[in-house]
């Protein structure tokens, strides 16, 4: 109980790692160790964790893709490998089912909870209050991090077998339909910047944007650099450099 | 060289000590991320400081700041402080200019977000990151304590600078520049061609970002096609454009966003019930 109590919080420790700059303390390599000295082997903790990290070497979060949950993964993984005393592997077949259940939970944190609070931290800065977004904001990571600390404390306590129990109670439907919409949030995020960003004129440029990744899957960058191509094509910045800004004014000025 | 407590530039309020204090506040830059926005509150919350100093006359600029700032971001977080150092430049520059158009904010911070992200995450999640599991890995392995503190290490050390440089480098580019721009009478083409790029930017990331997919077929057996594999062959990436069409409309039609949010997650339980997206 106790050990469990302390793993959830190694778990609250690793998930703080994007409060304190993304310095990847939650990653398994890292928590192994702090899992080793909970169940008093360091030793096994420092090796066990390393297999975990290169088994997750890919597993990070780049642009908008979401891993399954490492730091869940991680703990419980190195965990049930010391107490069992079988391989990472076997250990980390155990953990798997928990470390699913927790990507399930992210999946609804990302896709429905926190955009709503995103709502919240919207109708802060209506009335100005500087101080309520910053709480928003870090009192969304901290619920995270609770439910993480709630995740490994079940998951230790009641062993894998239980937690698989859990998963499969979960209706296909509602974790793919979850999925599915956390593929389509991010255009309504663009949507809502290309509305401010956006008018008549550039309107085209949006298209050649989305037509260069679409055909010829440019990355961003190649699109940037294409971009200012663009810009030197349509915009003519050697003449007019002494005109007032009167004398080649309403370039900009209809927004819709 | 200037103390920490005099404005930076002529004319502008914000300190070096003020871009320290973005700095800190730019740590937590991922923990709120979320689907739709991603790290807008982080954002926010980082250059909040800042935009309460340039706006400290002018409560409903603030707000109307602290709203444009809230929107859709995104970047590899150990150098998002170079994007809030060149946003805080240019909000300074809006006070202080009657013709600035405060939505070449988020074009700027677009333009730059993207590509800015492609070469972060390469250089710091793909090369640093992995050189550093390279050697704390092969110490860790014989169950020694320094592999996990050299990992953290070596990760850490430049990653912080780096982070703490952008802070610095972000504001003087922008301010510099800013300036150059205003002095020489181009305001008017500079924010045209944030436009441009911006909005190109977005439109790359909506193909990159986005996915959509159909899982339904035509025919059955060894006859069947995927209606995706159609679409593919006539503009890949089709749906995503379509997904963000509708959300642009609606959003036209002043449709409660809290609306969109809850109707999307139900579309999409909806359509994998009946196997339509996938």
């Amino acid at each position: 109980m106790l050990q469990a109590l302390l793993l959830g919080c190694i778990a609250f420790i690793g998930k703080c790692d994007l409060a304190t700059g993304t310095n990847m303390i939650q990653r398994p390599i890292v928590l192994g160790p702090l899992v080793g000295l909970v169940l008093g082997d360091l030793k096994l903790g420092v090796q066990i964790g390393v297999i975990l990290e290169l088994a997750f070497l890919g597993q990070v979060s780049v642009g908008a893709y979401i891993p399954p949950n490492v730091i869940v993964g991680g703990v419980l993984g190195t965990a049930f490998a010391i107490t069992t005393g079988g391989g990472a592997e076997i250990a980390f077949t155990m953990a798997f089912p928990i470390a699913l259940l927790a990507q399930a939970i992210d999946n609804v944190m990302f896709s429905v909870v926190r955009p709503m609070l995103g709502r919240l931290a919207d109708k802060y800065a209506d009335q100005g209050n500087v101080k309520a977004i910053t709480a928003v904001h870090m009192g969304t990571g901290f619920l995270t991090c609770t439910v993480l600390f709630l995740i490994t404390f079940f998951g230790f306590w009641l062993g894998g077998a239980q937690i698989q129990a859990i998963v499969d109670s979960i209706p296909p439907g509602i974790t793919k339909g979850l999925s599915i919409a956390s593929g389509m949030l991010p255009a309504l995020g663009f949507a809502m910047l290309a509305r401010m960003v956006m008018n008549k004129q550039v309107v085209p440029f949006f298209f050649l944007g989305f037509l260069l990744s679409a055909y010829f899957s440019i990355p961003v960058v190649g699109i940037a650099c294409l971009g200012i191509i663009a810009v030197f094509l349509k915009i003519d910045f050697t003449t007019n450099n002494n005109t007032s800004i009167e004398a080649e004014g309403g370039v900009d000025d209809d927004d819709f | 060289m200037t103390t920490s407590n005099q404005p930076i530039k002529e004319n502008g309020v914000i300190t070096k000590k003020d871009l320290k204090r973005m700095f800190w506040r730019s740590l937590p830059m991922e923990f709120s991320w979320h689907y739709e926005r991603q790290m807008h509150m982080g954002f926010c919350s980082m250059i909040s400081k800042g935009l309460e100093k340039i706006y400290k006359n002018d409560k409903e600029k603030l707000k109307e700041a602290l709203k444009r700032n809230l929107e859709f971001f995104n970047i590899t977080p150990h150098i998002s402080t170079f994007v809030g150092g060149i946003t805080l430049a240019m909000e300074e520059m809006n006070v202080n200019n009657e013709d600035f158009d405060t939505n070449s904010i988020n074009s700027v911070k677009a333009a730059l977000m993207g590509p800015l992200s492609g070469i972060g995450d390469s250089i710091l999640l793909g090369t640093l990151r992995i050189l550093a599991v390279g050697i704390g890995a092969s110490l860790a392995a014989q169950g020694n304590v320094l592999g996990p503190i050299l990992f953290l290490l070596i990760f850490n050390v430049p990653a912080f600078i780096l982070r703490y440089v952008c802070a610095m480098k972000g504001y003087e580019l922008g301010a510099t520049y800013l300036h150059k721009i205003q002095s020489s009478g181009l305001m008017q083409k500079f924010m045209y061609a944030a436009g441009i790029l911006g909005t190109m930017v977005i439109g790359g990331m909506t193909n990159e970002l986005v996915s959509v997919n159909m899982a339904l077929q035509i025919g059955s057996g060894d006859s069947a096609t995927l209606i995706q594999d159609v679409l593919d062959g006539i503009l890949p990436g089709m749906l995503a454009l379509v997904v963000m069409g509708v959300y642009y409309k609606l959003l036209d039609k002043k449709v409660n966003v809290m609306w969109l949010l809850i109707g999307t997650a139900l579309l999409g339980i909806v359509c994998a019930q009946f196997g339509i997206l996938g």
